[in-house]
């Protein structure tokens, strides 16, 4: 009995810790980062869809996560158009002839169409898909985690820098929500007519309209709300920290990067991140000294929000340690044209991140939900 | 009800991108749908062994430290071409790095393969990953001779040369060496039947600039032109291509304006200290050791495409499911 209401609490409606979602959603991103195998990317991608499909909530940043399949799409298609026009000659089995155009010798290097090769395409359709999957991750954080808990998790030293990457991170989703509504207001008015070229200009327009308006009306909120004071803080010593912080940031950024991408030169990575870190966190120090501020209701980590972060730790670190051991299979030659192969490590890593579909909360329905309500989009009707 | 539910609309918008990036996909794919069955040596190009005639080019490849018997193969075909068509014509199989393709070699028949530890100095188990260009403790050299001349070291990439009829082209691994230690080829740049006879071959520019797109003069079909770069130290670097450590001896003076055959060049070395070799005749089949190296299954493409599958459907259904239970 006692188990029974455990696991009914556990699976109580609610929404999970927005960095919960972000750090499943980045462990999944450095997967896809660590490998151009055409089956474990799908698979991926897979993962990523499922899950979003299952823990999203109805708000309007949710409803994005198709605009960016579709942005994955693009960029698939032009990574392999580019190897069309930009010389795909690279390998033996040519597929396709194309007249080559002939170009002046100041641009020696450069070939423009010519024949292309099955291994040049593929080449460009692996690397289009892993860069593909990892902005679809991103899409996926963002159709996951409330921007606006994920601003109130941060901690108060942060919250200048915190600001402006959430109000960043967010502004592809508003507008994806923009054009949907303005999209619905044309239909409910039975606006139809006038071909391609005019639907496009009688959406663009409203959606840059409304997109002035809500930066207008966020920052009015946010004058309101006391950001971006400096209260009785010397200009100098909010200059020290204001470099400090970024200084840091700079650094864990490229620290990071050089991290995870294995091709830059290592002492860009552990050395420049830990530096950053340090600075940073000087930084953050001074900073956090001046900025005081409460939480209402601020928002915990439960055993649903580690098995969600864990769960992509998971995947990220089982795609390290396979590469680390054996990078054959993460980095399919195009030597020879053949299937990729894959072992097993590497796919059952990926397919743990597919858990929080099954053991996480369902989010909150927009009545239950803790903080503002996400209203129906499609009241709101833009004039 | 007099919209459809919003749920479904959503999850139909849903499938539309998916269905996209599958075509997409699709499209892409079907290129990798051919599986030649290759083997370690491709029988069906050159032959085991030294060239017999003056038509084509002989190709070394000597694994020195690496450990493994030295291969060598001929590539009679008649045509020019460059080094890579040499070493691809006679059979061999090479992986290029990712970073640069087949610009730079950074495997011949699966040596040094991603699982081997190679001991450079400064790692002791590096192992070769054929991202970027390898480093200059451990790469393939890349060495070219006229018939009966001593080995060199190739100043040009293996795309921007072309091999010399009747000669020879060299593969060694160069392990811990530097520019004026790397290790020629054990195998002497001699066909057999033409011991003692005097060295000929065209003298070859070096690069006079540090594009890696440069290509020989002359190359490409003609024979004409030697020797009318020899002058000028340019050819620092010499371009990424296959030479990470050669720092270049370039001295204050420029070198003497060499003549079009230089019959007085250093002869090769006496063909009865070869090392012995094989023609790659037994060698293992280059993608099945791969495939047993890094533990692929044959089942795992299957299993991820079926996961793929079986999500996409999970994920139809449960958009289905939510909008339902959002309109009840």
């Amino acid at each position: 009995m006692m188990r029974r209401g455990a696991l009914t609490t556990y699976f109580l409606p609610r929404d999970l810790h927005p960095l919960a979602w972000w750090t499943w959603t980045l462990g999944l991103a450095v997967a896809a980062s660590r490998t151009t195998n055409p089956w474990l990317l799908l698979t991926i991608l897979a993962v990523v869809c499922h899950v979003v499909v299952a823990r999203r909530s109805d708000a309007p940043w949710a409803l994005a996560f198709r605009v960016y399949l579709y942005l994955g799409a693009v960029i698939v298609l032009l990574r392999v158009a580019f190897r069309l026009v930009f010389g795909g000659a690279e390998g033996a089995t040519i597929i396709l002839r194309l007249p080559e155009i002939p170009l002046p010798a100041w641009a020696a290097g450069i070939r423009l169409f010519g024949a292309v090769s099955a291994e040049s395409l593929l080449g460009g359709f692996y690397d289009g898909l892993r860069l593909a999957t990892m902005v679809i991750c991103l899409g996926a954080g963002n159709a996951l985690a409330n921007p606006k808990r994920l601003l109130k998790a941060m901690p108060p030293a942060l919250y200048e820098i915190g600001t402006a990457v959430t109000v960043a991170l967010s502004v592809f989703p508003q507008l994806a929500e923009s054009v949907l509504r303005v999209r619905r207001a044309r239909k409910l008015r039975g606006g139809g007519g006038g071909g391609r070229v005019r639907a496009v200009r009688t959406i663009i327009i409203p959606v840059l309209e409304d997109a002035l308006d809500r930066s207008l009306q966020l920052a009015a909120s946010m004058d309101a709300r006391g950001y971006g004071r400096a209260g009785t803080v010397q200009a100098r010593a909010r200059f020290v920290t204001g470099l400090l912080m970024i200084v840091g940031l700079i650094g864990v950024c490229v620290g990071i990067y050089a991290t995870l991408d294995g091709s830059t030169p290592r002492f860009l990575a552990a050395p420049v991140l830990f530096s950053g870190l340090a600075v940073a966190l000087v930084g953050f120090r001074f900073a956090g000294r001046r900025v005081h501020r409460t939480r209402y209701r601020p928002d915990r980590w439960h055993l649903a929000e580690l098995v969600v972060a864990a769960s992509g730790v998971a995947v990220a670190v089982a795609l390290f340690a396979t590469s680390s051991v054996d990078p054959t299979n993460l980095n399919p030659s195009l030597t020879n044209l053949s299937w990729p192969l894959l072992s097993w490590p590497p796919l059952c890593g990926v397919l743990l991140g597919v858990l929080p579909a099954f053991l996480s909360p369902p989010p909150g329905t927009p009545f239950t939900a803790a903080d503002g309500v996400p209203e129906p989009a499609a009241e709101k009707v833009p004039a | 009800m007099i919209r459809p539910p919003r749920r479904t609309r959503v999850a139909r918008r849903l499938a539309r991108p998916l269905v996209v990036l599958a075509v997409a996909a699709l499209l892409a794919l079907p290129a990798g749908a051919m599986a030649p069955g290759a083997y370690a040596i491709d029988p069906s190009k050159g032959h085991p062994g030294f060239c017999k005639s003056a038509k084509g080019v002989t190709v070394v490849v000597d694994f020195q430290q690496l450990g493994g018997t030295t291969i060598v193969r001929c590539n009679p075909r008649g045509t020019r071409g460059t080094g890579l068509d040499a070493l691809k014509g006679a059979g061999f199989q090479i992986a290029g790095v990712q970073r640069w393709g087949e610009a730079f070699i950074c495997r011949i028949e699966n040596r040094p393969s991603a699982v081997e530890k190679i001991p450079i100095k400064g790692n002791k188990d590096y192992q070769e990953s054929c991202i970027d260009t390898p480093p200059a403790a451990g790469y393939w050299s890349y060495w070219h001779a006229g018939n009966n001349c001593a080995w060199t070291y190739s100043q040009w990439g293996v795309k921007n040369r072309d091999f010399i009829p009747g000669g020879f082209e060299g593969w060694s691994f160069s392990l811990n060496a530097t520019a004026d230690t790397n290790p020629k080829p054990r195998i002497a740049a001699v066909r057999p039947g033409t011991a003692g006879r005097p060295c000929v071959a065209r003298y070859e520019p070096k690069p006079t600039s540090t594009d890696p797109n440069a290509r020989q003069p002359g190359s490409g079909g003609q024979t004409a032109g030697a020797g009318s770069g020899g002058s000028g130290g340019g050819g620092g670097g010499g371009g990424q291509t296959t030479e990470p450590g050669s720092g270049g001896r370039e001295g204050a003076l420029p070198p003497p304006r060499p003549r079009a055959l230089a019959t007085g060049r250093p002869a090769a070395d006496d063909p009865a200290r070869n090392v012995a070799f094989t023609g790659g005749e037994n060698a293992p089949d280059v993608n099945q050791l791969v495939k047993e190296q890094s533990g692929a299954s044959d089942l795992a493409p299957w299993a991820a495409g079926g996961a793929a599958v079986l999500l996409a459907l999970l994920t139809w259904l449960t958009a289905r499911r939510r909008g339902r239970a959002r309109d009840a």
